[in-house]
């Protein structure tokens, strides 16, 4: 037995040693970015090889880490002196920490040595800057939409969805859609899905300490829950279901989600997993708030204040969330953060894209509120919200009940 | 004078003793070393951690706090305040780390009994002249090589709303058809039937060793004492499974203090806070808030009781075998 | 004597033969129930990864796919560069559970069964770590393994888990339920401690070696937090770190997941039925006192 396992190790190791030698390449400049699901983004892939025709000499590689574990893995190689050349940003509230421990590199004196255009974020870089100062750009900018299965619309011959549509029309909207083996609508588990529309109004934040204003939205899926109109929280949440599987299956009529989904659907449909007709609309309102107001997301990138390689690091940040790097992310259909004539021009020619107007009317949202804003204690209050969140959506406690404990435990947070 | 005279006796016991303790080093070394240097020397730093406002990054940007990381994680004035109030339970109802302790002493005490009676009970049949023996311990076994990533997923699809589980219990008549894991209590007894299901077999296969070291004689002398089966189990068998019991159950208890995988995986400590255990809270603060020196506090609070039940493990084990 | 307890014992069975009968079927049905329980998961398993993906949650359960889907193989390994995984998995998993096996057993030695200075204080450490979870020193023990250069290469995986206290105490509980008589007699007739060691302990912990190679071997093989936290480059990931990427990645191929994790079980399988005979004769003959 021992015979055989110091065989087996001796030829683990040749094996090992062939492979280091093997790695050894030529010598181009390497910067690393630390990126989630690197192989199946396609935004990452095509920015990637635009990336690369335009700086031969740069060989961009990305560090995939799986999206579940994100936040952790990248915060250990950070505080693990890590030397990753840029590190995308998921959430605002990772962005914050690490600022705060001095992983991130202020961008101002890049931005001006380099006299940086910013107006093409039309403000939206401001959610980057911490206490006056630039610690991120962002590339891409996600608002949420309204998907909808055209195919099944039309089969029941009722009316697409519009771009001016009030919640309570929406609800009534998914159950007429909800049949035997159909379901009228698609909540995925987040918090964002469900109860995130109390912020569209610009007026309430997630972090004010009052979320009284969230019993509309919840009441509002107990009710569609009810009627089987949309799959249960529960269920979701133990099989794991993901919501592109989940509307690309082809028997949910509608999904409010993400416009990242877009890219993803357009590459199902490319590679034959979907095969339906499918368009989008601004999500619904409440009473009393614009039509088209949404709330949306950030995708931006960090320099590593460890970077052994900052000023290729600012090419690639700058190339990335300017005109350039934009129309490659838009090429893929999603939305870069930089809006220009040319990007808007590459966003609307992505193949796949739905040709009707309301789709296109979609794409201009009157009002995008952020979905966390950044605060004191964000990383505190957070899961506190999302904790009693997964209470409410399994019914353990009363809409009621559960509003009231998120207001309380907040508010302990800042006795 | 009376110190030379020490150090003579010293120096006069200390050439074998000395030799001994060489040889003894040089026995140590190998796994000493890598474990001094990858394990020991970390685990004294997370000591000093707890003592320390430090988040990362350079070492310079450590601050001494002293008990501060403590008072935070226990909320100190919040649940004293609550105390004068009468609100004895604070602790335990309301704050984060009151919450995890509760669930994982909850978990701890339920699982390792129930593990133990399943993994005796199915080692003493075993144990009897059973046709395909070697087949059943297989089996029962195996849960224990695999992996947790594939099983969880497994487990969670078993105990879905309409899965089998559920179908099975509504045939015996109970009305529950809900997702173990959606539900508060339940989230937490899918957890414990994750981890009997899968610890039983490996403690089985201990107590089947176990038990055929014990000498036959005792049963014989037993029988021809007109003992009857459960008579012989409690008087004979039980007492001789005591060592085992004992390592079986440290084991098992410092395993189920520091529950993660399964919880992260199935139940991502929810719904609410219903299966947070005390190693998924320190694992969301140094990571996800990245707080390490209020993490390490946890730790410590953490080994502090497992060091504790340790002891009293082991100076009843010294009792057992005065006994 | 105790042939006359045989027959005694023989006896009272011939007394009841209904009542044994009837014992012996309990004792079977509770057996079986107890197997089936134990292997549902695994049957689920194989039985989801040769369907296709919507016919997983047909209710009732077809426990038997109507057609056998064998193909979802042959996909996943189109779909993950599982021999990579394997092959990194592979040599962690074999140098950890030789390095631990070796210097555990030697470790274990000198605490059961030679006085020294300090045993006792470090004995203690040794216990001790084994209480603290991982996530606690995770932090500064990365932190060194980066200053040594060891980050995502795969030997941090193995001096990260090759010394573990675990083997030391699992190892040193065997060697005690070892006479030390053995020990005296040998050191008696000459024989240095390394002789001891080499032979007398070894053959007689067979059964210990046994356990902690599969232990270890098991343990390495399903770790996922070490390989997520160390193991950054696509080149060096493990079969965990890829079968949860995969999950990820293909949320609603549940017969492909099935597949690709029945696929990461075959390996350990593979060691638990090789070494299982030694593991419980082993165990059997060298008596297991705690």
């Amino acid at each position: 037995m021992k015979k055989l396992l110091s065989m087996i190790l001796a030829v683990m190791m040749l094996l090992s040693v062939a492979g280091f030698a093997a790695a050894e390449e030529e010598l181009k400049e390497v910067l690393t970015v630390v990126t989630w699901d690197a192989n199946t983004t396609p935004y990452l892939i095509a920015q990637e090889a635009a990336f690369e025709a335009a700086h031969p000499l740069i060989d961009l590689q990305y560090i995939d880490v799986a999206s579940q574990d994100y936040a952790i893995k990248a915060g250990s190689m950070l505080s693990g002196n890590d030397t990753s050349d840029v590190f995308m940003v998921k959430e605002i509230s990772d962005l914050v920490n690490w600022k705060a421990q001095g992983f991130a590199e202020p961008l101002d004196g890049y931005m001006e040595k380099a006299e940086y255009d910013v107006s093409g974020f039309v403000g939206m870089e401001a959610n980057y800057a911490l206490e006056g100062t630039q610690y991120a750009l962002p590339f891409r900018s996600d608002f949420w939409v309204l998907f909808y299965n055209k195919d099944l619309f039309d089969a029941a011959g009722i009316a697409y969805p519009t771009n001016d549509m009030t919640w309570d029309a929406y609800a009534q909207l998914a159950k007429d859609m909800t049949k035997e083996g159909q379901y009228g609508t698609h909540y995925h588990t987040w918090l964002s899905a469900v109860a995130n529309w109390a912020v569209a109004d610009g007026v309430n934040t997630l972090a004010d300490g009052q979320y009284d204003d969230l019993a509309y939205f919840y009441n509002l899926y107990q009710g569609l829950e009810d009627a089987g109109a949309c799959m249960a929280y529960s269920e979701l949440k133990s099989s794991g279901l993901h919501y592109s599987a989940a509307f690309a299956n082809g028997n949910v009529a509608m999904m409010p989600m993400g416009y990242w989904y877009v890219s993803t659907l357009i590459g199902y449909q490319n590679d034959g997993t979907c095969n339906f007709n499918w368009g989008i609309t601004a999500v619904p309102h409440a009473e009393g708030v614009a039509a088209g107001s949404s709330f949306g997301n950030l995708t931006g990138v960090m320099m590593n204040a460890k970077s052994e390689n900052k000023a290729t690091a600012w090419e690639y940040i700058s190339w990335l969330c300017g005109v350039e790097g934009s129309k490659a992310t838009a090429s893929t259909g999603a939305r870069p953060a930089w809006v220009s004539e040319d990007v808007a021009t590459a966003m609307a020619s992505v193949a796949g894209f739905p040709t009707d107007e309301a789709s296109k009317a979609a794409l201009l949202p009157t009002f995008v509120a952020v979905e966390w804003p950044v605060v004191d204690k964000l990383s505190d209050i957070k899961p506190i919200v999302e904790e009693e969140h997964t209470l409410i959506m399994t019914r353990e406690i009363s809409v009621e009940e559960g509003i009231e404990e998120m207001n309380e435990r907040v508010a302990e947070l800042f006795e | 004078m009376a110190q030379t005279a020490v150090q003579q006796r010293k120096k006069g016991m200390s050439k074998l003793e000395r030799k001994n303790t060489l040889i003894a080093y040089t026995f140590l070394a190998p796994n000493f070393l890598g474990f001094a240097i990858f394990t020991l020397v970390p685990v004294v730093f997370s000591i000093m951690l707890s003592f320390i406002e430090w988040n990362g990054g350079a070492l310079s940007n450590m601050k001494w706090v002293g008990l501060e990381n403590y008072a935070t994680i226990f909320k100190v004035e919040k649940v004293a305040e609550k105390f004068a109030d009468g609100d004895f339970f604070y602790f335990f109802n309301r704050v984060d780390l009151g919450i995890a302790l509760k669930n994982t002493v909850f978990y701890t005490l339920i699982t390792v009994p129930l593990t133990l009676v399943c993994a005796i009970a199915l080692a003493m049949a075993l144990n009897k002249a059973v046709k395909g023996a070697v087949a059943f311990r297989t089996i029962f076994f195996f849960p224990y090589v695999a992996s947790m990533v594939a099983i969880c997923v497994c487990w969670n699809f078993m105990l879905m709303k309409d899965g089998p589980i559920n179908r099975f219990i509504m045939a015996l008549g109970i009305d529950f058809n809900k997702s173990w894991t959606a539900d508060s209590t339940m989230a937490m007894w899918a957890i414990i039937l994750v981890s009997v299901w899968r610890n039983m077999g490996y403690y089985m296969i201990i107590y089947l060793a176990a038990l055929q070291g014990v000498p036959r004689e005792l049963y014989e002398a037993a029988t021809v004492d007109g003992a009857n089966k459960w008579q012989q189990f409690r008087n004979v068998t039980l007492p001789q499974l005591k060592p085992t019991t004992f390592f079986a159950s440290i084991m098992m208890v410092i395993s189920c203090f520091k529950i993660y995988d399964v919880v992260a995986i199935m139940t991502e400590g929810g719904p609410g806070r219903s299966t947070k255990m005390l190693v998924t809270y320190i694992y969301d603060i140094a990571f996800a808030r990245i707080k390490y020196g209020e993490a390490s506090a946890i730790s410590m609070v953490l080994l502090v009781i497992v060091l504790v039940i340790t002891i009293i493990q082991f100076s009843s084990e010294k009792k057992f075998a005065n006994d | 004597m105790s042939q006359i307890i045989v027959s005694k014992q023989r006896a009272i069975r011939k007394d009841n033969p209904l009542l044994n009968m009837v014992g012996k079927v309990l004792l079977y049905v509770v057996l079986i129930a107890v197997a089936l329980f134990t292997l549902i998961p695994f049957v689920w398993m194989i039985s989801s990864s040769l369907k296709l993906d919507r016919e997983v949650f047909v209710y009732p359960i077809r426990w038997i796919p109507e057609v056998f889907h064998w193909e979802n193989y042959t996909l996943i390994w189109q779909k993950v560069p599982l021999v990579t995984y394997f092959k990194n998995t592979a040599f962690i998993a074999i140098v950890v559970t030789f390095l631990q096996t070796l210097t555990s057993s030697f470790a274990a030695y000198a605490f059961a069964k030679l006085h020294f200075k300090g045993r006792d204080v470090l004995f203690m450490a040794y216990i001790a770590t084994i209480a603290v979870p991982w996530q606690a020193y995770m932090l500064p023990q990365f932190i060194m393994m980066r200053s040594m250069g060891l980050y995502d290469t795969l030997w941090a995986m193995v001096v990260l888990q090759a010394f573990s206290a675990f083997g030391v105490f699992l190892m040193r509980q065997f060697y005690q339920s070892i006479p030390t008589e053995l020990c005296e007699a040998a050191r008696i007739d000459g024989l240095s401690e390394y002789g001891i060691w080499a032979r007398i302990m070894l053959p007689l912990s067979k059964a210990a070696i046994a356990t902690l190679v599969i232990f270890t071997f098991v343990g390495t093989w399903n770790d996922y937090m070490g390989p997520m936290i160390y193991l950054t480059r696509d080149v060096n990931k493990t079969i965990q770190v890829g079968l949860r990427r995969f999950i990820q990645e293909n949320s609603s191929d549940y017969h492909l997941i099935m597949a690709a994790s029945l696929c990461s079980l075959l390996p350990v399988s593979v060691v638990f039925l090789c070494l299982q005979k030694y593991f419980i004769e082993g165990i059997a003959t060298s008596g297991l006192k705690g």
